[in-house]
């Protein structure tokens, strides 16, 4: 049997969206030349160029730091630009826009509910009172605490795969929770009971369904359902030292 | 027609634009931004190994003082810096660089709490402020954090596509929201270019891809000169490939350069400081190797990790091991990294004096896309970030103070004229039915400006540069856009922003010809000395009809003489 070449011919096919058009959505396949160590947003730029100055997509780093180009390819929630091409010279590859969000154009989605749900758990810090001459003092530890979450980059990708919004699309999202909690989690910040109290209901910790999708998608490895669970144990533990301070003060015998 | 109206329109969501912002709304200016990008999407993002101020946190021998940071960055801008804003920068850098802290940025530790600072190059004591190798982003998340505190208003995914001038006058702009047909006149008392480096005009850039230079085209169409533009950075260390930078926080955690056959090969170019040295003379170093046979497959050398150890690397250098990772399939702990050198930043731009000021009253520029000049003809690492910050505040606060009171509205007959002067601007290039593709032409101009306007430079190459770009821009005339409509036209911007870079490309190739001297990053193999008595001078390129017309005006000395500079 002969062995399969893999072809030097990266086949995409992309599912378009022109509000304008009849039909307004339709599915195209276009054929790009590839080299060596090419990704998937340096095809999509080249069609670009080249074929459909008409093809929607946004960019900018092109190195997975910005978060522009998250995307949906074979399925599965993607950077275009962390994505190599060799693995999709098999067989002609699909690509849609991000899940969740109502697309704009082709691969153009409307992101204002993201950052709608972002400016919700107020993420500015509030600092603890100190002089202007010197910083907080913080150990490693406590900064190690943070950075994981600190890593976001607010593509979008964890919106796109959980299934909590299914039940709530006023859940406030996994990216927004692991934000609360870098804020919750920094010494730095005065607020503590404003930021759990903000996110103990449905819309907040308590709609996760706990299926870890969006720690297993996210390209700079923040683990949202980690930070869910943490705030969680929080908040428990503090209602459970509450009931145990109300049982104690009406055992006390009253005068 | 609707105009929109602020006191202070700042284009550019990066880090200076962002720090402009807030200091403009502190003040209580009516103030917004306009970017091209989400803010949280512009290159800033992307800024890795560190920001410089003599916090003096590190362990050394001697404190560090902030003169001796003004005295690294003056010698490492070749003494072309104006000394009096160095020292502005070192200065209030201190407290500028606190002040992130305090909203946020989550910076590595020493022992005792405070911020950590590493070494970097050219510097002689470690002053680089970091937050493990992702500096840039968490300081832009920061920023954008007190931005959405502030409530200030953003248009995000807008192109300017003019300055609007009245009396020698810089009034407001002509904008278009990417999603929408209709080009928007906005009115400002002040407006503030933010909108950093062209990167995209060089094959090979660290930079990314939105870096068109679109600001300071924007201000040297309006008659404002350019200043230094043949001082293009090389950075000594973009992954081979993709040309993504590698930080050099990756050498000052102590990584080495290593030729093909085996060499530290530093020892023989900046004895003294290794792979510390600057940035110009370790990019003139690898580039030699690799010309002189000494490189990998004639393209790279090699930056070596291994010794520093899994847990250092992965504690302070985790971003660049993901970025080896993904884009080379290398982990740095068990292998050594391909690098090249690529450009990396603009040490030229728009004039501006400490205050973010250019000459043209109305019009403030800060961060990458001004001159100040804090960075002369070579900036230090971790000079650029602080830049932002610095600088960004100040003109933040100046164009508060312009932008108070004064006329705020009588403009309504000027906009409307000049909408109406740019779409017939607009009709005559949609009707334009040519045969040259402006992707082709990018292509071109890209390589051309790595392999002869590059790091190192000689008459010749520089020549046939100049006659390249002439062609580039007759050709530009014969570039069809298919696409009518400016709603979602990548074609137009594309177009539109190469027309701008053609011309910057041209300022960079005049001033680097007419320059017969060696200083900083401008190499001229022909001419390999410094030569003060004639060069120590900055360059300005006024556009005229008949292409660039070069002056020039004196660098500010103040306490630091120029002296010969070795590593």
């Amino acid at each position: 049997m002969m062995r399969r070449m893999k072809s030097s011919l990266l086949t995409l096919r992309i599912k378009r969206f022109h509000k304008e058009k009849i039909p307004q959505e339709w599915m195209e396949t276009f054929q790009v030349g590839t080299r060596k160590g090419m990704n998937l947003l340096e095809a999509l730029l080249r069609i670009q160029d080249e074929q459909d100055g008409t093809l929607s997509f946004r960019y900018s780093c092109r190195g997975a730091v910005c978060g522009s180009c998250a995307m949906k390819v074979n399925g599965e929630l993607v950077l275009a630009c962390r994505t190599h091409i060799e693995d999709l010279l098999e067989k002609s590859t699909l690509i849609e826009p991000l899940p969740y969000f109502p697309v704009i154009r082709d691969l153009i989605v409307d992101m204002s509910t993201f950052f709608n749900h972002y400016r919700k758990i107020e993420p500015t810090l509030h600092g603890q009172p100190i002089s202007p001459q010197t910083e907080y003092k913080m150990n490693e530890d406590e900064r190690k605490e943070i950075d994981p979450y600190i890593q976001c980059i607010l593509c979008g990708i964890c919106f796109g795969s959980c299934p909590a919004f299914e039940k709530d699309p006023q859940f406030i999202g996994p990216a927004m929770l692991a934000k609360a909690y870098r804020f919750l989690a920094d010494p730095r910040d005065r607020r503590d009971e404003e930021i759990l109290k903000a996110v103990n209901n449905q819309q907040g910790v308590w709609g996760c369904k706990t299926v870890f999708n969006c720690v297993k998608v996210c390209p700079k490895e923040v683990p949202p359902t980690h930070a869910i669970v943490k705030m969680r144990g929080k908040l428990l533990r503090d209602k459970l030292a509450s009931i145990i301070s109300r049982l104690l003060s009406l055992s006390q015998p009253t005068d | 027609m609707d105009l929109l109206f602020h006191d202070i329109l700042i284009i550019g969501g990066g880090l200076a634009g962002l720090r402009a912002a807030i200091e403009a709304k502190k003040a209580g200016r009516d103030v917004a931004i306009l970017s091209k990008v989400h803010p949280l999407r512009s290159h800033s993002v992307a800024a890795q190994g560190g920001i410089n101020a003599a916090l003096g946190n590190a362990p050394a021998p001697v404190i560090d003082t902030w003169e001796n940071h003004a005295f690294d960055t003056i010698k490492g801008s070749d003494y072309l810096a104006d000394q009096d804003a160095v020292e502005v920068m070192c200065q209030e850098g201190i407290h500028r660089i606190i002040e992130m802290e305090h909203w946020g940025t989550l910076f590595s530790r020493t022992e005792e709490g405070k911020i950590a600072q590493r070494p970097f190059g050219g510097a002689g004591f470690p002053r680089a402020c970091y937050a493990a190798d992702r500096t840039g982003h968490n300081l832009l998340h920061a920023l954008y954090e007190q931005v959405m505190g502030l409530q200030i208003p953003i248009y995000e995914e807008w192109y300017v596509l003019s300055l609007v001038i009245e009396d020698g006058r810089c009034v407001g702009v002509l904008a278009l929201n990417f999603f929408q047909e209709e080009t928007v006149p906005i009115y400002a008392k002040v407006l503030l270019l933010a909108t950093g480096g062209y990167g995209r005009i060089y094959h090979r850039s660290t930079n990314a891809v939105i870096n068109t230079g679109s600001g300071c085209f924007l201000a040297y169409q309006a008659g404002v000169p350019l200043e230094d533009m043949e001082f293009v950075q090389f950075h000594p260390t973009s992954l081979y490939g993709a040309n993504i930078l590698i930080t050099e926080g990756a050498r000052g955690e102590g990584g080495y350069l290593i030729n093909a056959k085996g060499e530290r090969f530093m020892e023989r170019y900046a004895p003294h400081l290794m792979e510390l040295g600057p940035r110009d003379i370790v990019a003139r170093a690898i580039q030699t190797e690799i010309n002189e046979g000494r490189g990998f497959e004639g393209e790279f050398v090699h930056l070596d990790l291994r010794h520093l150890g899994r847990a250092k690397i992965m504690d302070r250098l985790p971003g660049i091991r993901q970025i080896a990772m993904d884009f080379a399939g290398i982990d740095p702990i068990l292998n050594p990294i391909p690098i090249q050198p690529a450009q990396h930043y603009s040490m030229g731009g728009i004039p501006t004096n400490r205050d973010g000021e250019t000459p043209l009253p109305g019009l403030f520029a800060a961060g990458e896309c001004a001159c100040v000049s804090v960075h002369g003809a070579n900036r230090l690492g971790g000079n650029s970030l602080l830049e932002t910050v610095v600088f960004g505040a100040r003109a933040g606060k100046k164009a508060a103070q312009k932008a108070e009171g004064g006329k705020s509205g009588t403009y309504h007959t000027l906009f409307q004229e000049r909408l109406r002067a740019f779409k017939s601007e607009l009709e005559k290039i949609f009707e334009r039915k040519g045969k040259e593709l402006a992707f082709q032409l990018r292509d071109e101009m890209k390589s051309l400006m790595t392999y002869q306007v590059g790091i190192f430079r000689k008459e010749s190459d520089l020549w046939s540069a100049r006659e390249k770009i002439k062609e580039l821009k007759g050709r530009l005339l014969h570039v069809g856009v298919k696409q009518r409509g400016l709603a979602f036209n990548y074609e137009f911007i594309q177009f539109w922003e190469l027309e701008g870079m053609l011309h910057l490309a041209e300022v960079i190739v005049e001033g680097a010809l007419t320059r017969k001297e060696s200083r900083g990053s401008h190499f001229r193999v022909d001419y390999p000395q410094r030569d003060d008595e004639h060069w120590l001078r900055h360059t300005l390129a006024f556009k005229t009809p008949e292409g660039v017309r070069l002056d020039y005006k004196e660098a500010t000395i103040t306490s630091y003489p120029p002296k010969e500079r070795t590593y």
